[in-house]
């Protein structure tokens, strides 16, 4: 009977995406970057629990011949696979880890990584390093159009994964740190014509071009190069946006620099912009807005809010309501924080002062690499906790004069190297989703920066991983480690849970690799 | 062990040999990998030429002959530039039959050599005469071709994406590919019939197998993927569905311009 059923499930068509597919996943599919919309990352699979997570054990190895250090996130539709690395897309068999296809692009510019594709109808979208967006039929991987994005000769790449919206494919673009401005696009998903694109950087004329001084706003920056969440009933967009360059030298680009470190709303029919709300006004720290905000309903102080929550690079977690804008609440989720005493009511940061690259050096807490950084957060709506992945350490920030050289000619404008004074560790951090209130922490020892994102399950569980190579399982309501697993090569991707064949896996990539779990049977 | 060394070193091979027929199916390039040219009426000229002055070693049109081996043939070439072949036949090849031709007109030689690239040369460098929009239409149309081909978006998902192929194989194998079966179904595509446990009949083509699970493409253009367990029944066709004789089911004047419209298919270059 076991054998029928199981034939029954492997016999699945595979079936085409509709809009309603992406709107309200199936919980055994992972049809977006985030999981969902919502970007909580958290999946309604309950097979894998707190009870018999010790059983989980490798199904299938899947490795990529050229890749080193894989950082995509896989997207799984009724048993089938899509999984990228930059220039590559593999449709692999969900259940077995057996190849369908795979595209190779040619001519390949090497530039690294990708952090996955998206699904829509019959196709398959990636962005590209010489920063195309491409579209590949599901079925046998068949290149059906290929869109330029922006001029890869001038820097221009484009490792996020896209994000299909209606007829819509939203797409970002890298870098920040070259001096070339961002912007986010939307192409239509069946052609791959260009519908609309809202610059981060306003030009002149238009609203806070003054918050550059002189013609700074030229070479300003604000990249979009993670992938942002949608409110599909507010038809907006939220994105967070990268920082200004030269991003250590603040002297050359006074102002707040908008829309640098900030995080947008825009209309998705029209790309117009309906709020903003800049966490790191005139940043010199490089640190990146652009972490994944996380869409939650929940009351607050009384009151059924749309909010939306971030965990900021700069140290801070943010509540904001996602309908105006308006700031909720902000907090520090790690103790190392020395550049600001507080915010304001407005959530605008009080600057500690001095607290500056220098060209001796300047302390910074957090390090540019972050309070956290790509690695995803979750939420889990039956604890109403937010998970993040957060680094303690601070380093030592330099300036100095650097001059725009285009053609992907970095322009930050000196760096940062580790402070020697405090050791950088990794933790994993639960924290109050409306107060930010820590809940409990988990501490990855030895792991000092970078690591997988998180994946929180129904089953009461949260995933997470490390720079040493463990994927590890914690109970979502206490941080205590369940289970883990050595898969052998640094982990830097988010982990996904899919369930194919009637079983529940558990996959990310490591190093070369991708690697299913599921419970020994 | 020994066996296994043995095996080792036969696979590392047949890797070898299968990377320099790619690179050879490819495009036709010189030692510094960059693409030869040559000017098509050179070539057809230089065919008249070597079939009048080469032919008594070599074959006709640049097969194989009694004393000599064949020039257009998918292996790696000794003397793949135009410098190195004006040399061959000049000079001829010390240590073996290959005379020097000091008689030859330095024009003609000329044109040998270009007869000789355009026999390695990929389709899309030859300028195949025929109405290739004729083709075109041939191709989407009554011919069926794109039932189960895709060119540049366009077709079925069955037979192989053709938006490169000009740029990728010669004229000789895309004739042989219209026109003589293979032995057998390319890799990725060989008929397979299902009868799973639970009594579904698929048909479709084996795109990756083990002894552990099956990933078909079915001809209804859907994924199935079967672990072994799911299987009770399951028989591979022996020929592939690329039907074969195509030249057969048009007249000359439409074979030629279906060539025409394969052969110019080339993914513009970004």
């Amino acid at each position: 009977m076991r054998t029928i059923l199981f034939a029954l499930a492997g016999a699945s068509l595979f079936g085409q995406v509709q809009y309603g597919d992406l709107l309200r996943p199936k919980p055994e599919n992972w049809v977006h970057y985030s999981g969902q919309y919502h970007s909580q990352r958290h999946s309604g699979l309950r097979q894998i629990t707190a009870s018999n997570v010790k059983r989980l054990t490798p199904q299938w190895i899947y490795h990529v011949d050229s890749a080193r250090r894989l950082e995509s996130v896989p997207i799984v539709v009724d048993g089938v696979m899509y999984f990228t690395n930059p220039n590559e897309v593999y449709a692999l068999d969900a259940r077995t880890g057996r190849e369908i296809w795979r595209y190779e692009r040619q001519p390949a510019l090497q530039k690294g990584p990708n952090r996955g594709a998206a699904v829509y109808g019959n196709r398959v979208y990636i962005g590209t390093p010489d920063a195309h967006l491409v579209a590949l039929d599901a079925r046998n991987g068949s290149l059906l159009w290929e869109t330029k994005i922006a001029e890869a000769s001038e820097g221009y790449w484009s490792p996020a994964a896209p994000m299909v919206i209606k007829d819509k494919v939203i797409m970002g673009i890298a870098p920040s740190d070259h001096g070339l401005n961002g912007f986010l696009d939307a192409y239509d998903a069946n052609t791959g014509e260009r519908l609309w694109r809202w610059h981060a950087i306003p030009r002149p004329g238009e609203p806070h071009n003054d918050t550059w001084a002189g013609d700074s706003w030229k070479t300003g920056g604000g990249g979009t190069w993670l992938t942002g969440s949608y409110d599909p009933e507010l038809n907006l967009l939220y994105w967070g946006t990268g920082n200004p360059a030269p991003d250590f030298d603040g002297d050359v680009r006074k102002g707040d620099n908008l829309y640098t470190e900030c995080i947008v709303a825009l209309d998705a029919d029209t790309g117009k912009m309906k709020w903003f709300f800049q966490t790191t006004p005139w940043d010199v720290h490089d640190w990146d807005a652009v972490e994944i905000p996380i869409l939650v309903d929940t009351p607050y102080q009384g009151k059924m809010r749309k909010l939306l929550v971030q965990g900021n690079r700069n140290g801070f977690y943010y509540v904001l309501d996602r309908v105006t804008g308006e700031f909720l609440l902000g907090t520090p989720f790690i103790k190392e924080l020395n550049w600001a005493s507080g915010l304001t009511a407005k959530g605008r940061p009080i600057r500690v002062e001095g607290v500056i690259p220098s060209l001796k050096g300047t302390k910074t807490c957090p390090a540019t690499s972050g309070a956290t950084n790509w690695m995803s957060p979750a939420y889990n709506p039956d604890t109403k906790w937010f998970y993040i992945v957060a680094q303690e350490g601070c380093g030592i920030n330099t300036k100095s004069r650097d001059t725009f050289r285009p053609g992907g000619n970095s322009f930050m404008g000196t760096g940062y190297v580790e402070s020697p004074e405090e050791p950088w560790q990794m933790y994993i951090r639960a924290l109050d989703v409306t107060t930010g209130k820590l809940q409990w922490e988990y501490k990855q020892i030895n792991s000092r920066r970078y690591a997988a994102g998180l994946l929180s399950t129904a089953g009461g569980l949260i995933f997470g991983g490390d720079d040493q190579g463990f994927l590890t399982a914690l109970d979502a309501r206490t941080g205590k480690a369940l289970w883990s697993f050595n898969t052998g090569q640094q982990i830097s991707a988010q982990p996904i849970t899919y369930s194919a064949g009637g079983k529940q896996y558990v996959a990310i990539a490591n190093g070369s690799n991708i690697v299913a779990f599921a419970l020994f049977e | 062990m020994a066996d296994v060394f043995y095996l080792a070193m036969r696979f590392q091979w047949i890797v070898l040999a299968c990377v320099l027929s790619l690179a050879c199916l490819a495009q036709q390039r010189g030692r510094g990998g960059r693409r030869v040219r040559f000017d098509a009426a050179e070539a057809r000229e230089g065919r008249d030429i070597y079939n009048r002055s080469c032919t008594m070693c070599h074959g006709l049109d640049g097969a194989a002959g009694d004393r000599a081996p064949a020039l257009g043939a998918q292996r790696r070439y000794l003397r793949a530039t135009t410098e190195e072949l004006l040399d061959a036949i000049k000079n001829g090849i010390k240590g073996t039959n290959m005379p020097a031709s000091p008689a030859m007109a330095e024009g003609d030689i000329r044109k040998v050599t270009a007869f000789i690239h355009s026999l390695r040369a990929t389709a899309v460098d030859l300028d195949v005469p025929g109405d290739a929009a004729a083709g075109q239409a041939l191709f989407q149309g009554k011919a069926g071709c794109a039932k189960c081909h895709m060119v540049n978006g366009q077709g079925g998902i069955l037979g192989p994406d053709l938006s490169n192929l000009g740029a990728e194989r010669s004229l000789a194998a895309i004739r042989e590919s219209l026109t003589i079966a293979k032995p057998t179904p390319p890799r990725g595509f060989q008929p397979v019939t299902v009868t799973t446990v639970a009594g579904k009949r698929i048909e479709g083509l084996m795109k990756n197998q083990h002894n552990t699970s099956f990933q078909i493409l079915g001809l209804d253009e859907k994924l199935y993927l079967l672990t072994a367990g799911e299987v009770r029944e399951m028989s591979y066709g022996k020929t592939s569905l690329m039907p074969t004789g195509v030249e057969k089911r048009m007249n000359e004047a439409e074979f030629q311009n279906l060539l025409a419209y394969l052969s110019r298919l080339a993914r513009s270059r970004r």
